[in-house]
């Protein structure tokens, strides 16, 4: 088994997961041949909406009636309920000094935020003895690594969007999200208040871009939102997934491909996507974490 | 890589109680929030379409009568079933299961029949979306009857549950976009995309255990979901790309479960690409 080592980060096991992981990053490239091609559109697009001047009034009054409508509906989910902040946004939300601003930055800054938490949060958690250490699962390791990649790639697609849009790029994590992490981070004492920690970030983050998609008035950073949105749905499939084997005290279980096959429950094979359609109760605040 | 499920008398050590909570709480979560959310994206692109039949205006969007059944709100049951039926040359879903059955089966909407290769616009993108979401349905109910004949060996019993449950959530996405183009006084589709269904058909002859099954329902939930992908990129309407950003990730979850379950990395991609994305000529000019 080959390791390797770097600094400030913990050990990193390429062994059997090695191959899968090669072929992944393979696909991956391809997927990002795309994206770059959207973003080149963004550009172009955005350069042409800033010659034409400021954001249309119109459009602005549209998004904001958008998201208020599902402003109150986003303060459902545990995270926020623990956060405890909804009142002061929801007012700051409405208010003509963000109503008159780009809206589409502001999503995309607050997109950023949450990608910056999220790889924060996996690195932290790959510390963790039993997440990224000699006690851990191989699989579950290997699944906090590239998904850690993985959002690292999506703070930079957010905030390359933002950059050719025009706006200033963000590089700090969510503010309201970041206090629930610190607040969570004495309770990791297991795999388990880890895997729901990290459930409720990516939920959170996909149900912010699917409620996103449909309120971005620029169609190419709707399509960069859009490509992302279904991998942290993803993420989060996995994640119910682990969660509901860990609870089920069977780790071992845990495995690529779960073997056997068999020793699942019936259950195990729809617990990773439990609703038709993918719901935006818990979407962040399109502020929360814009720059003003 | 073995995929093939043991037939020997393995401990369960899963508590199924415990995992059926967690599903019947996930369950709840479904019908609490995301069907009533969906029901408001339809309801809003039904509304934005009356509106602008009432001014006068040219849509995109051609609108129902307003005296259609289902102008006036869209219940669960009008989701689930929808009204009216198009032909457009793939599999009618009345072969492969009742649920299906059912959809070809009801009728009463003031819907005038229509091909879905004369619609434009977001009304064709939503044809080609039902049309794939029928043969979503269609693969896994054939799956299933085969698994049932005894045609796939042991299958575990999770492999079913995924699959009953995928097919459930891809029946419910096609009656979403029937539920759209009756809506706006068009047919429903009740046949598999035409141009992707003699290669799916072809595929599902190969099918001999539960790994060929698996492998086939991943092309089609990667197709769905990068169709989707493309399609929010070519929608004009903010209710009917909020209904595409709706599924689109439910499509991938499948996706990243099938992967698990055939050993591959469940997440391979930082960005869903659009490579295998289906176009709306799949159902003709």
């Amino acid at each position: 088994m080959m390791r390797r080592r770097t600094r400030g980060q913990p050990d990193i096991d390429t062994g059997a997961l090695a191959p899968l992981l090669e072929e992944s990053q393979d696909l991956h490239s391809d997927s990002m041949t795309a994206t770059s091609s959207s973003l080149a559109e963004m550009v172009e697009l955005g350069q042409e909406s800033r010659a034409r001047g400021a954001s249309d009034p119109d459009e602005t009054e549209a998004f904001v009636a958008e998201r208020n409508r599902l402003m109150p509906e986003a303060f459902g989910g545990k995270i926020l309920a623990a956060a405890g902040a909804g009142t002061a946004l929801t007012a700051l939300m409405a208010s003509k000094a963000f109503a008159s601003s780009d809206t589409d930055i502001q999503m995309l800054q607050t997109a950023a935020s949450i990608e910056v938490l999220a790889v924060a949060t996996y690195q932290t958690a790959l510390t963790l003895p039993f997440i990224g250490g000699a006690s851990a699962n191989g699989v579950v390791k290997a699944f906090a690594q590239m998904t850690m990649s993985q959002h690292t790639q999506h703070q930079q697609a957010f905030n390359a969007a933002i950059t050719q849009l025009g706006g200033k790029q963000q590089t700090n994590p969510d503010p309201v999200l970041l206090k629930v992490v610190d607040a969570a981070k004495p309770g990791l004492t297991g795999p388990g208040p880890v895997v729901a920690l990290a459930l409720e970030l990516e939920q959170g983050a996909a149900e912010t871009y699917v409620a996103n998609v449909g309120a971005l008035s620029n169609a190419n950073a709707r399509a960069v939102t859009a490509s992302i949105m279904g991998v942290e749905a993803q993420h989060a499939a996995i994640l119910r997934a682990v969660q509901a084997l860990l609870e089920g005290n069977a780790p071992q279980l845990i495995a690529l491909p779960p073997s056997p096959l068999s020793s699942l429950p019936a259950a195990a094979g729809s617990v990773g996507f439990p609703a038709a359609f993918f719901p935006t109760n818990d979407a962040r605040p399109a502020t929360e974490g814009a720059l003003s | 890589m073995n995929l093939r499920p043991t037939t020997g008398r393995d401990v369960l050590p899963v508590s199924e109680a415990e995992i059926n909570r967690l599903t019947v709480e996930l369950d709840e979560l479904h019908h609490d929030e995301s069907v009533p959310a969906l029901r408001s994206s339809v309801q809003e692109w039904i509304e934005i379409n009356h509106d602008r039949m009432r001014a006068g205006e040219s849509s995109a969007l051609p609108v129902a009568p307003l005296t259609s059944p289902m102008a006036g709100a869209i219940s669960r049951r009008g989701l689930l079933i929808g009204t009216g039926a198009a032909a457009i040359g793939g599999l009618l879903l009345a072969a492969c299961g009742s649920s299906a059955k059912s959809a070809t089966t009801t009728t009463g909407a003031a819907s005038q029949p229509s091909s879905p290769a004369t619609l434009t616009g977001d009304l064709k993108v939503a044809a080609l979306a039902a049309s794939l979401e029928n043969l979503a349905v269609y693969a896994y109910g054939a799956g299933i009857k085969a698994a049932q004949a005894g045609k796939l060996g042991s299958v575990p019993p999770a492999i079913v549950t995924f699959a009953t449950t995928a097919m459930a959530q891809h029946t419910q996405h096609g009656a979403a976009w029937n539920a759209a183009l009756t809506a706006a006084g068009k047919s429903r589709v009740t046949e598999t995309d035409p141009a992707l269904t003699p290669t799916v058909n072809q595929m599902f002859g190969q099918v001999t255990d539960v790994a060929g099954l698996a492998k086939l329902a991943l092309e089609l939930e990667t197709i769905a979901g990068q169709t989707y992908q493309a399609g929010i990129a070519a929608l004009s309407s903010s209710s009917a790309i909020k209904t595409a950003a709706s599924i689109q990730p439910v499509e991938m979850q499948h996706a990243a479960i099938l992967n698990l379950v055939l050993g591959n990395y469940p997440v391979p991609n930082a960005f869903n690409p659009t490579a295998d994305a289906r176009s709306t000529s799949d159902l003709g000019k």
